[in-house]
């Protein structure tokens, strides 16, 4: 297991110095392309590219602590830019390349609603984003002082020594407790919150995660997370990137496509972790013909890290069914339960042995209660996150955030050596989630003997496929629809069990009464959500005043769900 | 050019009536076709033709007229 010593560098920068030193000719990064031969970083290889992207960076006028958001696809400069803009002591945010799909005006909106909340100073980007991206710079309002394309900068041409010797000794003064990098909690236009953590947050996170997964020199980590999400940003980036091992970096939407491409991966480069939204699973498992597994081994995987979703036991049951008689192991079959508030993981299920599941009475635990499911019981298997890592602690609370005791379901609250020291430039959202050194998660779990199960969510978010949207952004998206009867609408998720995800469903009232025109209106509102990038499963249409109203006065986005999927409802159109 | 077959199965996997498709109509053009369904649609292609594609011919697929050749390749046609 490797020994983390936080004392020997306390900075993330110093952190791959030291890496590069010890083991200057070992893989960093290899940037896996389909199809194609992958780029491979070394230690030594990608801190000297760092170097040359900090001289520019410096160049650029680029100071400490400014904020450099980068929305660059996947591209093998990405990395030792990401370092680049570190060693300097701005702070890199690594943003989603915008998908065509999205609206461009949303797209703006988008970035100018984090700009102001998390005080954007620099975009770094592609050529092809600069029509969308420069009125952002030319509006006398915006926080962005300049886009820049470093993927088009002359390095060896622009380097020089003198401002590297600079560099480095003002990287030697930056402290632990500086801010390192800001990444963006969740949400899908204007809510995203900013969560700045620092270089000690990460590296004591580094540290205890790496330990309680037995992290060793040995290990190698296949990915196709993207990096703007805290599972691909942490788990698969900061932790192999500080502990001196190799990740294997695919591009998401190439795996997305071609799902077999993460396996490939892990066949040729011997892979022994990835971590995976439980919606992988069943992709993985069901999407993928047996004739393109001949050359896959999986005997090198020792964990594959189920997270950022509920982890389902018929996912993982699919998932092992279909890859046993490719090397898999059982016991590989890992999950845990992060956030990016933490910097990630609180708990983590213990490698090497099999995952723990339990069956519980569905009824009792819906009125709060674990009772194991007896024989005329309705079951509900719920699937293990795992035990706490070390510097973390959990309180199951109820509704006044009291810790209930063991045995009731409650709302997860937590606290961790590596928290965040709130949301940039957000207080009130801050002061909502945090109090007396413990966040409050809005999602709800239970412990049983020591370890912890996430069960829902007390908020009304929506997971797909790993990634959480706010229904408040779709129902205000679809709201304008023509046809629908102004703020009569809810956006809610409803579970896919052959994708193993949710997907999203929305309810509207229309007066709309002729066939014709409900089908117009249905396409209409699908449309209305490609432009957030919000794919509409279903439409739910129903007369006016039907929707029930919580105590607001708003349509009660729970009960309706229960309303339209419990009943057989004459009155409720879908399709 | 597009076959009504084709674009018969895009639509059913993607729960349309009707969608103007083209050679050059790319995924995210048409309501519903995001990367989560590209695979289920995918999928469909190759059972109703009765095909197997390879992943990294999908890959390389840029819109609905490459689907189409793929298809037609795979078909003889």
């Amino acid at each position: 297991m490797i020994d983390f010593n936080t004392d020997e560098t306390t900075t993330l920068w110093k952190r791959w110095v030291l890496n590069a030193r010890n083991t200057p000719d070992r893989e960093a990064i290899v940037h896996w392309i389909g199809g194609e031969e992958a780029v491979r970083w070394t230690f030594k290889s990608m801190l000297d590219t760092a170097r040359k992207f900090s001289v520019m960076i410096k160049k650029m006028g680029i100071k400490e602590g400014e904020v450099c958001a980068i929305i660059i696809r996947h591209n093998p400069f990405f990395y030792p830019l990401y370092l680049g803009i570190s060693r300097t002591g701005a702070l890199p945010a690594v943003l989603a390349y915008p998908n065509p799909r999205l609206h461009p005006d949303k797209f703006r909106q988008g970035i100018e609603g984090m700009s102001h909340r998390s005080g954007l100073d620099y975009i770094l980007t592609e050529r092809e984003l600069e029509p969308l991206i420069r009125p952002l710079i030319d509006n006398s309002e915006s926080t962005i002082k300049a886009v820049y394309f470093p993927l088009e900068w002359d390095l060896d041409e622009e380097f020089n020594e003198k401002d590297d010797k600079e560099i480095e000794s003002f990287s030697d003064l930056i402290k632990p407790t500086s801010p390192a990098l800001l990444q963006h909690s969740s949400g899908t236009t204007g809510l995203q919150k900013p969560v700045v953590l620092s270089h000690r947050a990460i590296l004591n996170h580094v540290k205890f995660y790496g330990e309680s997964i037995k992290l060793s020199e040995n290990d190698k980590i296949a990915s196709w997370l993207p990096l703007y999400h805290d599972m691909g940003l942490i788990a698969a980036f900061h932790l192999p990137l500080a502990c001196g091992i190799t990740s294997v970096q695919i591009s998401p939407f190439e795996w997305v496509i071609a799902p077999v491409l993460l396996l490939d991966a892990i066949t040729k480069e011997k892979a022994t972790m990835c971590y995976l939204p439980n919606f992988a699973y069943n992709i993985l498992a069901e999407k993928i013909d047996e004739d393109e597994l001949n050359e896959i081994s999986l005997e090198s995987l020792r964990l594959v890290v189920n997270c950022s979703e509920p982890v389902r036991d018929e996912s993982h049951k699919k998932f092992i069914g279909k890859f046993k008689k490719y090397g898999l192991n059982m016991s590989a079959l890992a999950a845990c339960y992060a956030m990016a508030e933490t910097t990630y993981a609180i708990t983590q299920t213990e490698p090497g042995k099999e995952i723990k599941v339990v069956h519980v009475d569905r009824q009792e635990l819906a009125n709060g209660i674990v009772k194991q499911a007896e024989n005329n019981s309705i079951t509900r298997t719920c699937v293990s996150s795992g035990k706490l890592i070390e510097q973390c602690e959990v309180m199951i609370v109820d509704d006044n955030r009291n810790e209930v005791v063991e045995g009731l379901v409650g709302e997860i609250a937590v606290k961790s050596g590596s928290m965040f020291d709130g949301y940039r430039n957000y207080p009130e959202k801050t002061a909502e989630v945090v109090s007396n050194g413990w966040y409050f998660t809005g999602d709800y779990g239970f412990n049983f003997e020591n370890e912890f199960f996430i069960i829902g969510r007390k908020k009304d978010i929506i997971i797909v496929a790993g990634k959480n949207l706010y229904p408040e952004d779709i129902e205000d998206t679809v709201n304008v629809v023509e046809g629908i009867i102004p703020g009569r609408i809810i956006a809610f998720g409803e579970e896919d069990h052959s994708m193993g995800t949710e997907l999203v469903s929305v309810v509207a009232e229309t007066k709309f009464e002729d066939e014709k025109e409900r089908n117009r209106l249905r396409l209409n509102i699908i449309k209305a959500g490609m432009c957030i990038d919000v794919n509409i499963h279903k439409v739910y249409l129903v007369p006016a005043r039907w929707l029930i109203k919580s105590s607001a006065g708003k349509p009660s986005r729970k009960a309706n769900k229960e309303r339209l999927t419990s009943g057989t409802d004459p009155l409720v159109w879908s399709r | 050019m597009i076959t009504n077959e084709l674009k018969n199965v895009i639509l059913k996997q993607l729960n349309l009536d009707e969608f103007e498709m083209t050679d050059e109509t790319v995924a995210p053009d048409v309501p519903g076709w995001d990367s989560l369904n590209h695979i289920n649609i995918i999928v469909a292609v190759e059972e109703f033709f009765k095909v197997r594609f390879k992943s990294m011919e999908v890959l390389k697929l840029k819109n609905v007229g490459d689907l189409q050749r793929l298809v037609d390749a795979k078909l003889n046609k």
